[in-house]
């Protein structure tokens, strides 16, 4: 198992230079750099000061030697400084001679995007896991029917079109609840609990509306894999045994309909930091998916390249994660990994 | 048996009861909200939040770095400069008391009010805007808006409140470039590198308001700065939420959370006149605009060349159908690349008139006489056939389609491109692969616009990327530029103005009007907007106690 498990970790060091160089290459096929979106229509700014930027920020070198630039600094965990925010540390904080402390960039968006996935990561099983076992134990009869229609309206419908609707409805014609941002303007003066709520009432609206676009595809995963199992020669033993229905659902069919959810879970892991950029302009959140598409648009390549190495990093330990976690739910796999 | 049917009667009713104020106190979020009649006057006092809402977060404060517009929306707040624009866009002293122009007009000489202090109460003097001028030319400084300053051959500080810089040749625009100079105080700065400084996130300066905090991703706030150059400010405290969606912006407004947001005309002439709740606490302005659109030819490409062809097309498109259909009436034909208004504009000038037969006539002229069956006009048998290129802008992305109708009624053929703003710019245009774009440009306060049409500004990344090249303009602007008497200047922009609209290198289309809505409880706001638009005076702007927000004013 540790010799496994090694290995594994070993080799996720050339799959993730190989992933970061073909990232930058293709990085670097968009044409413009941060010269051509800074300040680029000012006529104020002469072309002779955007070149000295060029040159200070090397990307008048070939691209391959800006990589090699790249791959130094990040070997010794270096992310680098953005170029579009006023050189500010792309992942986690500096301090200078003084004592002040500058906040990463990947520092400041990462909590709040991790929060918001989570919760509704915890929204969407919550959910989907009854959901799934009620359609399938009454598959074809109007229950199914009805939560089938359900998730799909949740799975099609806009995102951002139900988020403006539903903000006008709970924050402008009645006052339940914040319109958008994370924190009232009053937060810092409010008790423990108080700043929770505050937070809490904050995020319902983001977690909803991106938990019911992730429902559709659980609760049929659920559903098609309790299916399945309901048809199995074991539980037909069971209920033969006598066993109450509960007991059969619950029992012997839901955790092994439960099994494929593992990779599901563990290839939502590198999901977990990525934001949605429409969610979080919507509901002003200041996370991660706006920041990658900020970085996308001002040729941000340090910010870039910040947060997809960090992004497929997750992944490849998402997918270790997923393997072993199988490996330790399914005896038939174990025997094949150790 | 009556009392514990009056208990029950009672409960009931204290339940409704408790209902209905919960209801009614949900509902009346604003203590203020329903009650007070925002329309009734009230003396000026000082004190009270605004709280307005920007789609971009800055980057960082100090605003020769940060060259966004959130940034310098703040930092303007922040800092002075020597000079500023007064209401109707004359220059007026802001740090400086008074400035002259020597004889030969290569030196200014500044003078500085006297008791200048920063916010933390040091002394702010002509060291600082030496120190700042040398900053601001530093080949360390990554700024891109060094160029003006560089001219500077020599900034000296005689004294504590005299500063005078020289120039090789004159130089007009230097004035100008004073005004957009914020100052930076020398004693919390020297020393640091400038580009990794940690005064970029809490940044001292001398105006009217100093950071009070700043919460990453959510919103800066600003509190009355004491020790202020330019005298207090009545209102106490600027708090301005990072909202990147206009649509969300709009939202928080509707539920009284911000004090102020710039609507689009859809918002400006449908939503907020057809709600009485909306018009009773909310005060729509209109100001000028800041920039024009434009559509501009690729004038190396064929038959782009051919004055006939440019003035045709020019004829050919119904500017006030543009500004009717895209910015719903609220916009204005602009025939010169200053304000409409302002000095710099020649009054003499207007826009080319809509007029298909002139159009066709001049394409006749121009040799495109056949007609295809699909109508189109042909030159050697072939049609003028090409891209429009515009960004991602929906604006320009609605002007674009109509224009391409008006020229197909005339038998050109056009095709809309639209593209992401990097992209544009690296793939068309700096290497000049385009026909025709249709982009914008500022309308500047400085009238010199070298950069834009001088014949020598066409190397790639330059500004005269369509290829602009007329040898009586490059004289122009070039006079222009040595000449720092407004009148007599003045008198070479109109000229430059009038044969630029000839000549037509660009159509004109038009320049939108800013659409600042803001809430009632703000007083003090001029109304119509002087050339300047309304922001010249915030300082002056009040909100009576009886209208203040219950939570925040403290």
């Amino acid at each position: 198992m540790i010799r496994y498990l090694l290995k594994r970790l070993f080799w996720m060091v050339p799959l993730l230079v190989g992933i970061s160089l073909v990232s930058f290459l293709i990085m670097h096929l968009a044409p413009g750099d941060i010269t051509n979106t800074e300040a680029s229509f000012n006529p104020k700014a002469s072309e002779e000061s955007r070149q000295k930027l060029r040159e200070l920020y090397n990307l008048d070198k070939p691209v391959i030697v800006q990589y090699g630039l790249w791959l130094k600094r990040m070997v010794k965990l270096d992310f680098g400084t953005s170029f579009a925010s006023h050189q500010r540390p792309v992942f986690w904080e500096t301090k200078d001679a003084e004592g002040n402390v500058i906040k990463g960039m990947i520092q400041e968006a990462l909590p709040i995007t991790l929060l918001i996935n989570v919760l509704s990561l915890g929204l969407i099983i919550f959910a989907a896991v009854p959901l799934g076992v009620v359609s399938a134990i009454t598959q074809n009869r109007p229950p199914d029917r009805a939560i089938t229609l359900f998730v799909f309206i949740g799975f099609a419908i806009p995102g951002f079109w139900l988020a403006l609707m539903l903000m006008y409805w709970t924050g402008v014609v009645n006052d339940w609840l914040p319109i958008s941002g994370i924190h009232s303007l009053t937060h810092d003066k409010m008790s423990a609990w108080g700043q929770m709520w505050d937070t809490l009432t904050h995020l319902a609206l983001p977690v909803f509306i991106s938990g019911l676009s992730g429902l559709a595809g659980i609760s049929l995963f659920i559903r098609n894999g309790m299916l399945d199992v309901l048809h199995q020669d074991y539980i037909t033993t069971a209920r033969a045994k006598g066993l109450a229905e509960n007991t059969v659902v619950y029992r012997h069919a839901l955790r092994n309909a439960m099994l494929p959810l593992i990779t599901i879970l563990g290839l939502a892991i590198p999901g977990l930091i990525g934001g949605s950029v429409i969610a979080e302009s919507i509901f002003a959140i200041p996370g991660m998916g706006k920041l990658f598409y900020d970085a996308v648009l001002m040729r941000d390549f340090p910010v870039i390249m910040g947060i997809l190495t960090i992004g497929s990093a997750l992944t490849l330990l998402g997918n270790l994660i997923a393997d072993i976690a199988y490996a330790w739910a399914d005896p038939r796999v174990r025997r094949g990994v150790m | 048996m009556e009392r514990p049917l009056l208990l029950k009667h009672l409960s009931l009713r204290m339940g409704i009861l408790a209902c209905m104020v919960l209801l009614v106190s949900a509902c009346g979020k604003a203590p203020s909200g329903n009650a007070a009649d925002f329309d009734q006057s009230y003396p000026p006092t000082n004190g009270g939040t605004l709280i307005d809402a920007t789609i971009g977060e800055p980057s960082g404060l100090i605003p020769m770095i940060a060259g966004e517009a959130a940034a310098s929306a703040v930092a303007s707040n922040i800092f002075n400069s020597l000079l500023k624009y007064d209401k109707n866009l004359e220059l007026q002293g802001e740090l400086a008391k008074s400035w002259s122009v020597s004889p030969d007009q290569k030196t200014i000489t500044f003078k500085l009010k006297p008791g200048l202090k920063w916010a933390d109460g040091k002394p702010l003097t002509s060291a600082d805007v030496l120190f700042t001028w040398k900053l601001v030319t530093d080949d360390n400084t990554r700024t891109p808006y060094g160029a003006d300053y560089k001219l500077v051959i020599l900034a000296e500080t005689p004294d504590a409140t005299t500063f005078r810089v020289s120039y090789a040749n004159p130089y007009a625009p230097a004035l100008d470039s004073w005004a957009g100079l914020q100052i930076l105080p020398e004693h919390l700065l020297k020393g640091q590198d400038i580009n990794t400084t940690a005064f970029r996130f809490k940044p001292v300066g001398s105006h009217y308001y100093k950071l009070e905090e700043w919460k990453p991703g959510e919103r800066i706030s600003l509190v009355r700065n004491p020790n202020s150059t330019q005298g207090p400010p009545r209102i106490d405290r600027l708090v301005s939420r990072f909202i990147p969606d206009p649509a969300a912006q709009f939202l928080e407004l509707l539920a009284d959370n911000i004090d102020s947001m710039t609507l689009n005309p859809i918002q400006y002439s449908r939503i907020v006149p057809s709600r009485e709740d909306l018009q009773k606490k909310l005060a729509l302005y209109k100001e000028l605009g800041n920039n024009y659109t434009y559509l501009g030819f690729n004038l190396k490409h064929k038959p782009f060349d051919d004055i006939r062809v440019r003035q045709a097309i020019n004829y050919a498109i119904d500017k006030q159908e543009l500004i009717d259909g895209v910015l719903l009436g609220l916009g204005e034909p602009v025939s010169s690349p200053y304000k409409p208004g302002t000095r710099w504009t020649n009054p003499d000038l207007s826009p080319y008139p809509y007029d298909p037969n002139k159009a066709i006539a001049l394409m006749k002229a121009a040799g495109y006489t056949g007609r295809d069956k699909e109508g189109y006009l042909l030159r050697d048998g072939k049609r003028l056939s090409f891209d429009i290129l515009t960004n991602q802008n929906k604006q320009r992305e609605m002007s674009a389609v109509l224009v391409q109708r008006r020229l197909k009624e005339i038998g050109i053929e056009a095709r809309v491109r639209v593209m992401e703003w990097a992209s544009f710019i690296g793939r068309f245009i700096k290497t000049g692969d385009f026909d025709v774009v249709l982009l914008g440009w500022g309308l500047s306060l400085d009238p010199d616009q070298y950069s834009i049409w001088h014949s020598s500004q066409q190397a790639p990344g330059q500004f005269n990327f369509i290829g602009y090249n007329n040898p009586r303009v490059d004289k122009l602007l070039e006079q222009g530029r040595l000449e720092l008497n407004p009148d007599k200047r003045m008198k070479i922009y109109h000229e430059f103005a009038s044969i630029l609209l000839a000549d037509s290198p660009i159509v004109y289309l038009y320049t939108g009007y800013g659409l600042p809505a803001i809430h009632k409880r703000v007083k003090g706001i001029d109304n119509p907007a002087p050339p300047a638009g309304i922001g010249y005076n915030s300082y002056d702007w009040y909100i009576p106690p009886p209208l203040r927000r219950n939570e925040i004013s403290q």
